[in-house]
């Protein structure tokens, strides 16, 4: 996978996602976090990602944003002052709030899940001091997904074959009981097959707590560096603003 | 970003870990064959914390997670404190030997089930409204039409309705598996079952 965001180390562009998201959240509504999606957006079209982007932020903010509305006009309170299936503009407005928020959110970080390959992130993050146990659980975890998967296929084709009903004509206590037919093999196997890999591990002296040298070191410029100061130095303050006013407020409560 | 360096966890853990969040996703295939009404999602994360105890459980837990965040969707980062709890519990109620019976079993899930339900409900209701596009969220919706109750009343329920069921299956699925396992390979584990 490559994108124009590999031309920047990860972490800078994960510092911003992580600025935006929190931003997105403590920040004025609603207009924060449609600028924090419009940016979003923007960056992923910039970085020829933003088809991708934008299809994981309407699968998850659209369902939102109508699921809300629907359970309004469905179902509205006692005390609605709406009649049913009328929607009204303060329920239609909160749903638009929570969905935009979400749609932000999804939208910063999808610029990292689909632009940013995982491995390379992992990298930047070690030689940032991400120790090699966690490097390699992160890296391990992606590669065995697809390998358990076709396991899985596997073992529900196999267990088909030797006539554990599982199809619609079985009851739900039916399934249940073919349910350890299913998964025991698949996770007794995956247990044992542990085993064997940290003999791996050991025969290669995998020490757990050691920072490595990359062979290939991710430039990681002053420039960058600095980025990410001030990225980070930018979210304190917002978040400092944000618990000012709140204490504000409560003063002005009490 | 620095850790710690000293030695977390035994080298089997860790090559458990990846093998256990990966089963936590490659479960949904058998659930999807089999049309159950439950998740199965944390399996992998209550087997290592009961084999290797609760730091492990919530090593897979957040891996697992940020795995799912990165495959499937950026939503399921926010997650990440519920999949910590059933880790953390996990491993907790396996070292006080629940995984040695059926019912032990069936009660850790329960525990389980309830303390990520209620934490599920909160992250929802916080940043969904109290909805989602899943089985829990139409659930949630069934539950406010025939009871009247809030939406944030209706995803609680949901939330623990479904936890309640999902969790304790999730741990009897646990428990027949450490009684096929080798006892050679769990002992060598240290945790819960030896």
């Amino acid at each position: 996978m490559t994108s124009a965001l590999d031309r920047w180390n990860p972490l800078t562009p994960l510092a911003a996602a992580i600025a935006l998201v929190v931003v997105a959240f403590i920040g004025p509504q609603p207009w924060t976090p449609v600028v924090v999606l419009a940016v979003a957006l923007l960056v992923a079209a910039a970085s020829g990602i933003g088809g991708k982007v934008a299809a994981l932020t309407m699968l998850v903010a659209l369902p939102t944003f109508v699921l809300l509305v629907l359970v309004d006009v469905a179902f509205p309170d006692a005390s609605a002052s709406h009649a049913r299936w009328v929607p009204s503009m303060a329920s239609t407005l909160d749903a638009l709030a929570i969905s935009l928020r979400l749609g932000a959110a999804i939208a910063a970080l999808g610029v990292i899940v689909v632009g940013v390959a995982p491995r390379r992130l992992t990298r930047a993050l070690a030689a940032k001091g991400l120790p090699a146990w966690a490097a390699y659980l992160v890296i391990a975890s992606l590669e065995a997904v697809p390998e358990a998967r076709r396991r899985a296929d596997d073992v529900i084709d196999a267990q088909r074959c030797r006539g554990v009903a599982m199809g619609k004509g079985t009851g739900v206590r039916g399934r249940l009981r073919a349910l350890p037919a299913l998964a025991g093999p698949l996770i007794v196997g995956l247990v044992t097959e542990s085993e064997e890999r940290a003999l791996a591990l050991d025969a290669r002296a995998f020490e757990p707590g050691a920072r490595r040298t990359a062979l290939a070191p991710i430039g990681d410029t002053r420039g960058e560096q600095w980025a990410r100061r001030v990225i980070w130095l930018a979210l304190a303050t917002a978040i400092a603003w944000r618990l000012w006013e709140f204490v504000h407020t409560l003063s002005i409560v009490s | 970003m620095s850790l710690p360096a000293r030695r977390p966890l035994s080298t089997l853990a860790l090559a458990l870990i990846p093998r256990a969040v990966a089963l936590n996703l490659a479960l949904g295939a058998v659930v999807n064959a089999l049309k159950l009404p439950v998740y199965l999602d944390s399996v992998g994360t209550i087997l290592v914390a009961v084999l290797a105890g609760p730091r492990a459980g919530i090593a897979t837990g957040i891996v697992s997670n940020s795995v799912l965040g990165l495959l499937v969707s950026p939503a399921l980062f926010a997650f990440i404190p519920v999949a910590i709890v059933i880790g953390w519990l996990a491993g907790v109620t396996g070292k006080v030997g629940a995984f040695r019976s059926l019912g032990g079993a069936i009660a850790a899930g329960l525990v389980i089930g309830v303390a990520a339900a209620l934490l599920s409900a909160v992250i929802v209701i916080a940043l969904m409204g109290g909805l989602t596009a899943s089985g829990t969220g139409f659930l949630t919706i069934a539950i406010r039409a025939v009871l009247g109750v809030s939406v944030d009343s209706a995803a609680k329920i949901a939330a623990i309705a479904t936890d309640v069921l999902d969790k304790p299956l999730s741990c009897v699925l646990v428990y027949l598996v450490l009684e096929r396992l080798p006892r050679r390979l769990s002992a060598r584990f240290g945790g819960a079952t030896a």
